[in-house]
Formats: C-alpha cells, sequence, structure tokens
C-alpha cells in the first residue's frame, strides 16, 4: 500500500491515507504514553529552503517516538542546485540516515535524487509541485473537528499556480469526498491547473458562501515583484477575507491556512479576532501546526517500521 | 566510384518516378536513371526491393563543435547523420564561440570535409556572438559559405534588428531562420502551460510565446520580401497564423520535428529530462495541428533540431537539465512508423519534407535523384524492425524521449558525392568492421 518514497499523492489510495490518520489520531490521544517506535533510528532533515513549522514539526515527531535527529543546513545559495543536493543525500546515507527528510524549491528534484536511494524519502515540500504532509495533516485537523469531508465544499483561495499544498490536495481532498472551488485571479490560477471535477471564479464573493471549509493559501510577498498581482493591496482589495466577506460565510465554515499567515493580506486582523472570540473552534490555523506532529509521526512510524509495528 | 545500383523501388517525386530502376552512378553523381540500363562493366549492388530515394537533408541540427565537444563533434554528428539516412545537415551557430565570423564557419567546413561523411553547410550567426545586438558579419559569412543565417537557441528580440537581418538576407540571397519565442512570455519556462506542466509545479512556457513572434516575423517579411524560414513550429496557435500567411501570399518556410509530431507533453512523465526541449512538448491537439499543417503544405519541412549533450548534464533534476533531444538516428524510422505506415503522410510527401524542401531552403543540391546530380541517396528496408537504443546511437548525445520504441523503415544504406558512407548500420571510420566493397556486392 506503501511506496518507497513520499513525494507526492498522486499514488497513494485512500486507504493507505486513512491508515496514516489512524495511526496519528492513536499517537495524539495516547501522547503521554508512546512506544519508542523510532529508538536506534536516525532521520535525517536537510531543509534547502527556509521554513520554520514544517521542519519543527518533523524534529518533535522525530524526537517523541525515540528516534534521532540528524540535521543537515545546507548554506541556501543560488548555486545549491542539482549537484550539490546529490552529494548530500549520498552523504546522508552513507553516515548511516534511516529516512531522509527534505525540502527543496526545485520540482522534480527529490525525483531524480530518490531513484537510487535504499531508504525512505519524505517530502517536507519540494518547489511548487506538492507538499502531501500538509495536506494529510489538513484533512486530519478537519476529521478531528468531526467533520465528515463527503460532499463539503473546500474553497481555497489565494496564488494556486505556486502552491505545493494546492498540488497535494487537488489529490487529497476528492479522495475523501470533498468538492474543490478554486478562487484566484488567472495569473494565479491558469484554467490548465484547475483540477477535473473542480470549478473556479475569479471573484471571492462568487464562492465564498458555499464553503464548508475556507481554505487560504499565503501569498509569497515576491509573486508581487514578479508582476503576478498589481500590488499586495490589489490583493487583499480583491482576496482578502475581510468583514463584509466575512458576513457571507456560512454559519458554521471552517477557516484553514498553511501558516504563515500574512495578516492584512489573506485575512484581517479584525476577522480573526472576531473569530478567535466568538468562534474559536472554527479557526483551525493553531489544530493545523499542532496536528503536524502527530500526523508527521505517524508517516515515520509508517515508513520506517512498516504496517506490522 | 563507377556502380550499378540494381532490384531496388526508387522513389524519385521530383522527376515522377516510382517504382523499380536501375541508377548508374559515374564517379560522384547520377549518371543514368532507367527501368533497364542493360549490360554494364561497373560492379553491381543489388538491393532486392528496398526503397532508394533521395539523401535526408537535415536544415536543424546543433553539432556542438568547436567548443562543445563532450556533446558532440562534427565527426560524431556527421556519423549520426549518415545512420540516419541524411546526406547533409545544416549546423546551427550556437557554438563556443559562435560562428559569427568566417574563422569559425571555415573551421566548421575544415572538420567537416576531415569527417568525410554527411555534407555540413554551416549556418551563421545573426547577431554577433549572439546577443541579439548587432548583426553579425553577413556577407563574409557568405563569402566563405554559409547557408543562412540564425540565432538559433537565442531568440532575436530586437524586432528592428530581425527586420534589418531580412533585409540584408535578401541581398544575400540567404534565409533567416528565426527560433521564434519572446522571452518576456517564456520567462524561466521548462514545459508547455497545460494540464500535465501545471500538475508538475514546473515553470511553464505558453504557446503564445511562440505565436506572438511568428506573427512579427512573417509581418515584417511581407514587407522585406527575402527568404524566411521558422524554426521548429510547436504550436497550433502558430499553425493558424501560418496558415494566414500563407493565404496572404507571403514567401517562407517552416520545420516541424519529429518529436512535435509525435509526442505530447504527457511524454515528460515524471519529470523525464529527455523530454525537455525548447520548445516544449504541447498537447494532442496542438499535435494534431502540425500534422494537418504538413499534410497540407502549410509547413514544409520536417527538420530533426538535433540538440546533442552529454549524458550527465541531463541526468540532473528537470530544472537544472539542459534543453534538447537528439534526432539524427531515430527521425526516418519513426517517420515511416508512425506516419507512412498509419497511413497519414506518403512516401512521396516524406522525401518533399525531408529532402526536396530542405535542399530548396538552403540552395543546395538534393532533393532529386536525375542524372547529373550528386549521387546522395539513402537505401531504405521497410520491414526491416529495430529498437531504439541510444547504447547504439552514433552521436554522443544519449538524450532520446523514444528509447525502446519498436520502428520499421530502416535506412541501410547511405551514399554521399557516390560513395558509401553507411552500410547496414556500419559507419566508414566509426565501425571497425565496415565492409569492403566487394563484400557488399
Amino acid at each position: 500500500m506503501f511506496l518507497k518514497d513520499l513525494f507526492g499523492l498522486e499514488d497513494y489510495p485512500l486507504e493507505a491515507l486513512q491508515e496514516i490518520l489512524r495511526r496519528a489520531a492513536y499517537f495524539k490521544k495516547n501522547q503521554e504514553d508512546l512506544i519508542p517506535s523510532l529508538e536506534g533510528k536516525n532521520i535525517a532533515l536537510s531543509f534547502w529552503e527556509p521554513s520554520t513549522r514544517t521542519r519543527l514539526s518533523f524534529e518533535l515527531a522525530i524526537k517523541k517516538l525515540g528516534g534521532r535527529v540528524v540535521n543537515f543546513l545546507p548554506e541556501i545559495s543560488s548555486e545549491n542546485k542539482g549537484e550539490s543536493i546529490d552529494d548530500t543525500v549520498q552523504t546522508l546515507r552513507s553516515i548511516g540516515a534511516d529516512a531522509l527528510v527534505f525540502r527543496h524549491s526545485t520540482p522534480g528534484i527529490f525525483n531524480s535524487v530518490a531513484q537510487l536511494l535504499d531508504i525512505p524519502f519524505i517530502s517536507g515540500g519540494e518547489g511548487c509541485y506538492q507538499h502531501p504532509t500538509q495536506a494529510l495533516l489538513d484533512i486530519f485537523t478537519l476529521q478531528e473537528s468531526g467533520l465528515d469531508l463527503a460532499g463539503k465544499q473546500v474553497v481555497m483561495i489565494g496564488d494556486i499556480v505556486h502552491s505545493r499544498v494546492a498540488r497535494s490536495h487537488f489529490y487529497a481532498l476528492p479522495l475523501f469526498g470533498a468538492k474543490l472551488t478554486l478562487v484566484a485571479p488567472p495569473s494565479l490560477l491558469p484554467p490548465e491547473l484547475v483540477p477535473a471535477g473542480a470549478s473556479y471564479f475569479h471573484h471571492l464573493e462568487e464562492a465564498i458562501s458555499d464553503g464548508d471549509i475556507i481554505y487560504l493559501l499565503r501569498v509569497q510577498k515576491e509573486r508581487q515583484a514578479k508582476g503576478y498581482v498589481p500590488s499586495l493591496n490589489e490583493y487583499a482589495a480583491l482576496y482578502g477575507l475581510d468583514e463584509k466577506r466575512m458576513s457571507l460565510l456560512k454559519k458554521d465554515a471552517l477557516l484553514m491556512h498553511p501558516g504563515p499567515v500574512n495578516i492584512g493580506i489573506e485575512i484581517n486582523w479584525e476577522v480573526i479576532k472576531h473569530f478567535e472570540n466568538i468562534y474559536p473552534q472554527r479557526i483551525l490555523f493553531q489544530e493545523q501546526v499542532q496536528n503536524g506532529v502527530f500526523v508527521r509521526m505517524a508517516i515515520l512510524d509508517l515508513f520506517l517500521n512498516g504496517r506490522g509495528s | 566510384m563507377d556502380l550499378l545500383l540494381k532490384g531496388g523501388i526508387l522513389h524519385d517525386p521530383v522527376n515522377g518516378w516510382e517504382g523499380p530502376a536501375e541508377i548508374l552512378i559515374k564517379d560522384d553523381k547520377i549518371e543514368a536513371v532507367s527501368l533497364s540500363l542493360g549490360p554494364v562493366e561497373v560492379p553491381v549492388l543489388e538491393l532486392k526491393g528496398k526503397i532508394v530515394m533521395p539523401g535526408l537533408i537535415d536544415v536543424h541540427v546543433h553539432l556542438r563543435e568547436p567548443g562543445q565537444e563532450s556533446k558532440e563533434t562534427i565527426a560524431t554528428g556527421c556519423a549520426a547523420a549518415v545512420a540516419g539516412g541524411f546526406t547533409a545537415v545544416a549546423c546551427m551557430a550556437n557554438t563556443d564561440p559562435p560562428a559569427d565570423c568566417k574563422e569559425i564557419v571555415s573551421y566548421i567546413k575544415e572538420k567537416s570535409r576531415a569527417a568525410d561523411l554527411a555534407r555540413v553547410y554551416p549556418i551563421g550567426a545573426l547577431t554577433r556572438g549572439l546577443k541579439g545586438q548587432k548583426l553579425a558579419a553577413m556577407w563574409e559569412m557568405a563569402q566563405e559559405g554559409v547557408k543562412g543565417f540564425s540565432d538559433d537557441g537565442r531568440p532575436l528580440m530586437n524586432s528592428m534588428l530581425m527586420l534589418r537581418a531580412l533585409q540584408f538576407g535578401l541581398v544575400l540571397g540567404l534565409p533567416v531562420i528565426s527560433h521564434c519565442e519572446d522571452l518576456f512570455l517564456s520567462g524561466n519556462g521548462v514545459v508547455h502551460d497545460g494540464v500535465h506542466g501545471y500538475k508538475l509545479g514546473l515553470p511553464v512556457q505558453p504557446a503564445v510565446s511562440e505565436a506572438a513572434m511568428i506573427a512579427r516575423d512573417i509581418l515584417l517579411q511581407q514587407k522585406v520580401g527575402g527568404k524566411l524560414h521558422l524554426a521548429h513550429i510547436s504550436a497550433r496557435e502558430s499553425v493558424a497564423l501560418l496558415r494566414w500567411a500563407k493565404d496572404a501570399g507571403i514567401n517562407f518556410t517552416s520545420e516541424v520535428t519529429p518529436h512535435h509530431l509525435l509526442l505530447t507533453e504527457e511524454a515528460v512523465g515524471c519529470f523525464d529530462t529527455d523530454a525537455k526541449m525548447n520548445p516544449p512538448l504541447r498537447t494532442s491537439a496542438d499535435r494534431e495541428a502540425l500534422l494537418e499543417a504538413l499534410q497540407e503544405g502549410i509547413i514544409e519541412i520536417i527538420a530533426t533540431d538535433h540538440a546533442p549533450h552529454h549524458p550527465q548534464e541531463k541526468e540532473t533534476d528537470f530544472l537544472s537539465a539542459p534543453f534538447g533531444v537528439v534526432g539524427l538516428e531515430t527521425a526516418f524510422p519513426l517517420l515511416w512508423t508512425k506516419l507512412i505506415e498509419k497511413g497519414a503522410l506518403s512516401l512521396s510527401e516524406l522525401i518533399e519534407n525531408l529532402s526536396t524542401a530542405p535542399a530548396n531552403l538552403l540552395g543546395v543540391p538534393g532533393g532529386n535523384l536525375a542524372p547529373g546530380v550528386p549521387a546522395d541517396l539513402v537505401v531504405i528496408d521497410p520491414d526491416k524492425k529495430h529498437i531504439v537504443s541510444r547504447d547504439n546511437f552514433y552521436s554522443r548525445g544519449q538524450n532520446t524521449p523514444f528509447e525502446g520504441w519498436k520502428l520499421s523503415g530502416t535506412p541501410v544504406m547511405t551514399m554521399v558525392d557516390g560513395d558509401i558512407k553507411m552500410w547496414k548500420g556500419k559507419v566508414k571510420g566509426f565501425s571497425h568492421d565496415f565492409p569492403e566493397f566487394e563484400e557488399m556486392c
């Protein structure tokens, strides 16, 4: 059911993802009383792109299961492409790593480096390609909130063309029966990217009132410099979740964001405060971060120890 | 060498010949063609029903020499050419240093003579150093024998410079070969802006980046009226513009590659760098539009854009890998198997696309086998099947997206200037067991 590596969710059946989610739930429930199933295992983390929460989340996941973290911090520069990641992977393997967790800015690079590798290679985000552990922790968080995803409408808003999170959700959400609506200007959402069965809109107002889950994507500041949007203010004016748009939401709609949030761009401070004060159970940003640890524990445990442990 | 080719089926559409023929070769020329020449006092090569046709001419290859000999040399590129049935190739100017002056052109000609396999027609750079800023010494290179001008690989963004290039090309009677790509639109794109490319999260290169520049070039050509040739057309939007321009009576030619005729963006699969080329593989609608344009004669030429790279350079991630695929050794069998055997194109049409029209574009001999023309020809065994295997390539490049394809229509003999350069897959000067002439007879 599980492949050796985890770069994307395209080839994973529902049962495999459900197994990960079950194990994550087990770990969360029994977190005070865990069997150190990664004891004696060396798991190397190498993040070639800035990351705080994903790296920390993996690191905690490894430690909670008794594994050893080997951190390899490359000097991130524009020359550090291609050749040197090969060397890094070989080095980490040679010094005895039992699994590798990488993040890199180049889509497809894991495919090229992991081909000859005999240990699990887990993606912590790969350019604009996919970010499978984020999609899984999102689904875990939604299930935990008591929601049955079948037939539910997920409205995803923002920089979809550059989003590895979106590309993983294109596979994950439909597997669980959710319907996907995408909202962005065409520069950030070319029609060719829209997966079969999903709908898309250029205006937030056209989609937001149908959403059971509102998924806000982070807008990278450098996109504005490259002209994808005239300015961040204009993006916020068209696609930011403000108080006026908040009034269009379903009364039980859930809010998600893979973080870190640009307050005032994807969502207003007033809206966040409103939810935090009145409907804290409907704003899931912190739950997403917290659950990331358990989902990554489950993934590492399953990929390193198999299903029988 | 004097020689009689007997028992073959001659296809020479220019001279209206399609059927059994005996071909007498004297020195380096076709001496006579007839159903039966009667007794002649020369050695006889028995072809046993195989197809004889004018040698293939590829107007678009990269031979990499000088400067990038780890990818290909003029000798290995020419060996690949004759192995694939090509008797002549036109090589692009993006060498290191670029072919932008008579010295480099002369060097390429010298190396080609030494290789003594296919004819090599150098294409001179359009601008100095391929920098797109000042026209290169076009007259000087024309004197040295270039057959056209191109900055291929480096699209010419300056429209005024393109206009001037066409004007001087007109004076010199030589074609300007344009790589149509608006660099602002293509950006750092490495794949088509289609479903597959977006799915992989790779930077994309929209079809309109090609079409927009084609529109510019045909309008400039309409104004100037010299010889314009548009390289490697890949998009249906471009085809629509070509159709409009033909209807408007604008005089130009264009080419399509075998890979754009036969593959789509899905061939990139899971980041396969052997399917990375510029322009990128596009959709089945584009592929169909290209084939239709070829069938209608809106696109006249098939060229391989043979772009060899050292295997190590392609063995990296998709973004870092260089653009380009090899094509000389696979082109004819691919087109035979996938187009002719499937009825999409006739052999006469293919000879026009791969030999006659290329000879006309470059203004060189070839494209027909009338008495008096140089004896440049290829013999095809239509029934001989082979499996594409990069390990068997004469090219130093192994970057093919067609590895493992089962093909027929195998070239079994290539003759240049009356001399047999390839025999049953063996290349003169390359294969240690290349047979003596007596062993062939």
